[in-house]
C-alpha cells in the first residue's frame, strides 16, 4: 500500500464516518447535564452499604470486582508478554553498564542529585503507601499507588546509579510481587465461595465510614492490585534498562542460552 | 460548549488516525496511538460530568452531595494503567522489530521469513536451519 | 470556572495534535510527557481526582520513561551493529 493511497483511504473513511460522528455527538446528553442513573445510584446507596468514601475504589474492588479480575490478569499477561520479548532474547545476566551509550560521555553524579535523590525517594515511598493504603477513604488506591512507588524506585537510579538499581531490586522478588498479587485478587474472589458466599462477596466486616479499615475485603483486594503493578511497572523498568546493554557487551554469558 | 468535550475526543481519535496512518516510525506511531487512547477518556469522563457536582468521594462532603458519575472513573483509571502496560508491550515489538529488520520505518519493513540473514550470528544459524527445513 | 473547562479541552487537544505532528521520536517522549500533563490538569477539573492521579504517574512519567528507554535500546541496537 502506498503512502499515497493509504492518506486517500484515510481521508474517505473520515467522510464517511464525520457524518455518524456527528450524529452521536447530537444525539448524547448535553455536556454536564446529567449523568447515567448507574452511576448516581451507586453514589447515593454505596457509602451506606459498603461504608466506603472513595466511590470509585468501590466499583473497581466491590461492585464491579470482577471487571478488575480481568484488568488484573491483562497487566498480568502484558508484563509477562513483555518479560518473554525481552528476556528470551538476552537470558537473565546482570551486569552494571546498561543505561550507556558508546560514544556518550558518562557525567558523574553531583552531589546535590544523590542528596536529593536520598531524600526524595524515600518521601516517594512513603507517599506511594499513602495513596495504596487510603484507597477507600480518598482518591487513591493500587493501582495509582502502585505506579507511584514503581516510580520511586527509579529514584534509587538516578541517584546511586545503574549497579546501585541493580542491586536492590531482584527481579524473582518482582516477578513474585506481580504474580503474587494477581493470586491475591483471584483469591479474593475464591475464599468467599468457600463460606458459601457469592464470588468476590463482601465477607469481612465493613468498619467505619471513613476510616482507614472500612470496606472490608476491599481492602486486600487493593493491597493485591498494589503488589501487581508495583511489582510489575518495576519489573517493565528493569527489563527495558536491561534491554540497552545488549550491545556493548556481544560476548555476555546469559545470551548463548537465550 | 454542550458538545466540546465530544467533539476534543473525536478530534483526538482523529488525529491520532492519521498519525499512525502516515507515521514512518514505530516508536512515533505508538505514541500517536496514546492519542487515539486519552480520546476515549476525555469521552468517558466528559459523559461522566455534570456541572455543579463534587468528586466522588465523600469525605469532606456528607454522603448525597451530588455527584460526578464513577462508573466513568473506574473504566478510565484502570484503563490508563493497563495501557500503560500495553504501550511498553508494543515498544518492546518495536524493539525486537528493530533487531531482525533494522530499521524502525513500517514501509521498510519486509514480513519475516525463515532464512533471511539477520545481523545476529544465532539467528543466522537457526534461520538457516528453517530455511533448509522449508526446502 | 465556565472558562476553565473549555480551556483546559481545547489544551487537551492542542498537546494532542502536537505529540502527532513532532514526528522526531527523542523530540515526540517530551510532546507526550506535556500531554500527560495537561490531561492531568483536565481531568482534575472534571472532578475525577483518581484518574488525574493515575494519569500523573502513568502519563508523565511512566510511559515517557519507556519510551526514553525504548529509543536508547534501539540506537545502542543500531550502533552496535554497523561497526
Amino acid at each position: 500500500m502506498s503512502p499515497r493511497f493509504r492518506i486517500a483511504l484515510l481521508v474517505l473513511a473520515g467522510l464517511v464516518l464525520m457524518p455518524a460522528a456527528a450524529q452521536v455527538m447530537a444525539a448524547l446528553p448535553p455536556f454536564g447535564s446529567t449523568i447515567a442513573r448507574y452511576g448516581a445510584r451507586i453514589n447515593a446507596i454505596t457509602p451506606e452499604a459498603r461504608h466506603v468514601a472513595n466511590m470509585v475504589s468501590a466499583i473497581n474492588f466491590d461492585l464491579r470486582g470482577l471487571d478488575t479480575l480481568g484488568e488484573e490478569f491483562m497487566l498480568l499477561a502484558a508484563i509477562t508478554g513483555t518479560v518473554v520479548l525481552l528476556r528470551g532474547r538476552r537470558g537473565e545476566g546482570t551486569t552494571g553498564r546498561a543505561m550507556r551509550l558508546p560514544g556518550r560521555a558518562v557525567i558523574p553524579r553531583s552531589d546535590a542529585v544523590v542528596l536529593g535523590c536520598r531524600i526524595a525517594g524515600p518521601l516517594t515511598a512513603l507517599f506511594g503507601l499513602y495513596v495504596v493504603l487510603h484507597a477507600t477513604v480518598t482518591p487513591g488506591g493500587g493501582f495509582q499507588g502502585g505506579v507511584i512507588l514503581a516510580s520511586g524506585t527509579l529514584l534509587i537510579y538516578l541517584g546511586e546509579g545503574y549497579a546501585g538499581w541493580r542491586d536492590s531490586i531482584r527481579s524473582h522478588w518482582l516477578d513474585a510481587l506481580e504474580g503474587g498479587g494477581a493470586l491475591l485478587f483471584a483469591l479474593c474472589g475464591l475464599v468467599p465461595m468457600l463460606t458459601g458466599a457469592a464470588f468476590m462477596q463482601n465477607i469481612l466486616p465493613l468498619g467505619t465510614f471513613r476510616d482507614l479499615f472500612s470496606g472490608g475485603l476491599m481492602l486486600v483486594e487493593n493491597l493485591g492490585v498494589a503488589l501487581a503493578v508495583t511489582g510489575g511497572f518495576t519489573q517493565l523498568f528493569l527489563e527495558f534498562m536491561e534491554e540497552t546493554r545488549e550491545a556493548e557487551e556481544p560476548d555476555e554469558p546469559g545470551e548463548e542460552s537465550a | 460548549m454542550s458538545v466540546l468535550p465530544y467533539a476534543v475526543a473525536a478530534w483526538l481519535f482523529g488525529v491520532g488516525l492519521y498519525g499512525i496512518a502516515t507515521s514512518r516510525n514505530f516508536i512515533h506511531l505508538v505514541g500517536c496511538l496514546g492519542v487515539c487512547q486519552s480520546a476515549t477518556y476525555v469521552l468517558l469522563l466528559g459523559l461522566g460530568y455534570r456541572w455543579g457536582s463534587i468528586a466522588p468521594i465523600f469525605y469532606d462532603h456528607p454522603p448525597g452531595t451530588p455527584a460526578v458519575d464513577p462508573v466513568m472513573q473506574a473504566l478510565v483509571l484502570t484503563d490508563i494503567v493497563v495501557g500503560a502496560t500495553l504501550t511498553a508491550l508494543l515498544l518492546v515489538l518495536t524493539v525486537q522489530a528493530h533487531k531482525r529488520g533494522g530499521s524502525l520505518d513500517p514501509e521498510k519493513l519486509r514480513p519475516m521469513r525463515a532464512g533471511r540473514k539477520s545481523g545476529r550470528s544465532q539467528d543466522t544459524s537457526r534461520g538457516d536451519e528453517a530455511a533448509r527445513g522449508a526446502r | 470556572m465556565t472558562i476553565l473547562l473549555p480551556l483546559l479541552l481545547l489544551f487537551a487537544a492542542i498537546s494532542g495534535t502536537a505529540v502527532v505532528l513532532v514526528r522526531d521520536p527523542n523530540r515526540q517522549v517530551f510532546a507526550i510527557a506535556a500531554n500527560g500533563l495537561v490531561l492531568t490538569i483536565l481531568f482534575d477539573a472534571l472532578q475525577a481526582p483518581d484518574v488525574a492521579l493515575s494519569e500523573l504517574a502513568v502519563g508523565t512519567a511512566a510511559v515517557p520513561l519507556l519510551f526514553l528507554v525504548a529509543l536508547m535500546a534501539v540506537r545502542a541496537n543500531a550502533s552496535g551493529e554497523e561497526p
